[in-house]
């Protein structure tokens, strides 16, 4: 097995204590800073993919993040300079009067993973600060916005139609969460929905 | 006509049930007993408090609950390693004042229609949760299965002795335990996971309650966890409160009826929204009674206790099931 491959199946398979000494011998061994990251994002897809289809569970999602994490770190010194690989930016948050924190974690986890550079607002944001966000940040491509409770319903209604009526553009929208349909979404106005955390991070990508 | 609680057990035991049981009905549900009280309390809207466990829990004005704050300042549990230095359960003896009232409360149950039933949250996988945050909790059944054991063990023989003590003061027909598993599309834990961490705890807790009495234990998860059914079955779960249709119910009914019942198949989501209406929950509810049949099935949404976020939803499913049962029965 090359290195760059035993890195992807580390990643997948969330070797948190392997995946830094791995990625360091790969380095060592001359591989590109570059491909090793094109191949944990890879790595990432294949996991969130899984995740979609019921194969795997969130521990195992989050365990690859965590591996991922720990290859990055060794792999920053070695991408300063070399073309960004950065999809774009994505600010993301739960809305406000929700203060459940899991769902979007894990979307905001997936998206990282494959080459967004996220803003994570938290959770219970008011839909002013989304909007304060995307002005401190023109070069967002997309906003993410998540609600886990029938009640928070209309606030996300409001914080799309607020991040509207600000006349900034230049960036999609994605809704997600429990009560939350595809019906939903077209209804609010949202450019995109995703039913699970995998499925954003695909949905995400064909946004930008 | 048979009582409320002779209806539920006809359903649940495959009998002739004449009604569709109603949501909550057959439960005379006790809600905060005193050690329960101890472990709380609770904030009220827009307090912030910390409970008997040392959780910080706030509850905003504008949030419709109260919520873990699991911020590095505020977060119980740094490192699972360290459980014994840190995590420190709630007093297991009350005052004989509080058990007093708790009594008395139990005495106005009508336990020829009602099963005397003692609510129990959280749950042992929720505890831990709330004790060292989701995502720390779920990494370290990877990174620290040890430690984890060791915390589920003596979460589990917290509850036993809190057990032990109310069966001694009210002796409780029912356990309606609470502990979401998953979210609407799948399991948090993959079922093997599940079978090493949480499996022989629950069994364990269910057995304690059933050799002292309890004869219904009716476990809460309002997810998916369809795959987790005959665990749920070996640790002894009478009924499933809060199975969301996402678990393809008659499915479930179909292969484990019999061996456990599911109380659900109303997706809070569907009916307990801004805009309910009477037409939905109609539709919802004889979707429901129609394709789950009248065996090891009892209609409810898939709320966690006999109430609604909407006013008056609870109230028009209650209703809507009464006139299932006119047609079906």
């Amino acid at each position: 097995m090359s290195k760059i491959q035993e890195i992807k199946t580390a990643v997948e398979t969330g070797k948190t204590k392997l995946i830094a000494g791995l990625v360091q011998e790969a380095l060592d061994a001359g591989e590109q800073a570059n491909d090793i990251l094109a191949a944990m994002i890879d790595a990432m897809g294949v996991v969130g993919d899984k995740f979609s289809k019921g194969e795997i569970f969130v521990p195992e999602m989050l365990i690859a993040g965590k591996a991922m994490q720990k290859g990055i770190d060794v792999l920053k010194p070695h991408l300063a300079g070399e073309a960004s690989v950065s999809l774009g930016k994505c600010i993301i948050g739960t809305v406000a009067g929700d203060l459940h924190d899991i769902g979007k974690n894990l979307v905001a986890l997936m998206i990282e993973s494959t080459g967004f550079e996220v803003i994570d607002l938290g959770v219970d944001v008011p839909a002013n600060k989304f909007v304060e966000t995307i002005k401190a940040n023109p070069d967002v491509k997309v906003v993410a916005l998540s609600a886990l409770l029938t009640t928070t319903m209309p606030a996300m209604k409001d914080t799309v139609a607020a991040i509207r009526e600000s006349g900034l553009t230049g960036f999609k929208i994605i809704v997600g969460g429990a009560p939350i349909t595809q019906e939903f979404a077209d209804s609010i106005g949202a450019d995109a929905y995703a039913p699970d955390a995998g499925s954003a991070a695909v949905k995400v990508k064909t946004l930008v | 006509m048979l009582t409320k609680r002779e209806n539920l057990l006809e359903t649940i035991r495959g009998g002739k049930p004449d009604r569709f049981v109603n949501q909550y009905e057959a439960f005379g549900i006790l809600v905060g007993d005193p050690l329960m009280a101890l472990a709380g309390p609770m904030p009220n809207p827009g307090e912030r408090v910390v409970n008997g466990w040392g959780v910080t829990m706030i509850w905003p004005e504008h949030v419709p609950g109260p919520f873990p704050v699991h911020d590095e300042e505020h977060k119980v549990l740094k490192d699972i390693t360290k459980w014994k230095e840190v995590v420190k359960a709630p007093p297991t003896e009350a005052s004989e004042e509080a058990w007093a009232e708790y009594v008395e409360q139990a005495k106005q149950i009508d336990k020829n229609e009602q099963f005397l039933t003692v609510f129990g949250a959280p749950g042992i996988f929720e505890q831990l949760h709330y004790l060292m945050g989701m995502d720390d909790c779920l990494i370290n059944f990877y990174e620290e299965p040890e430690a984890m054991h060791e915390l589920i063990d003596y979460i589990t023989d917290y509850k036993i002795k809190c057990m032990d003590e109310i069966i001694k003061r009210i002796k409780p027909e029912c356990l309606f335990q609470h502990d979401d598993w998953g979210s609407q599309i799948s399991s948090f834990l993959s079922p093997s996971m599940f079978a090493e961490f949480l499996l022989p705890a629950y069994k364990k807790y269910y057995a304690f309650c059933r050799e002292n009495g309890v004869e219904l234990i009716v476990h809460h998860s309002d997810s998916y966890a369809a795959n987790l059914v005959p665990y749920m079955i070996e640790m002894g779960i009478d009924i499933w409160q809060g199975t969301m249709t996402t678990n393809n119910n008659p499915e479930l009914i179909k292969k484990y009826g019999g061996k456990i019942s599911f109380m659900g198949d109303i997706d809070n989501g569907l009916v307990d929204r801004p805009d309910w209406t009477r037409e939905n929950i109609r539709k919802e509810v004889e979707r429901a009674c129609r394709s789950c049949g009248k065996l090891y099935f009892i209609p409810c949404t898939t709320m966690g206790l006999p109430m609604s976020v909407y006013p008056g939803v609870y109230e028009a499913v209650s209703q809507e099931i009464d006139r299932m049962s006119k047609i079906m029965f």
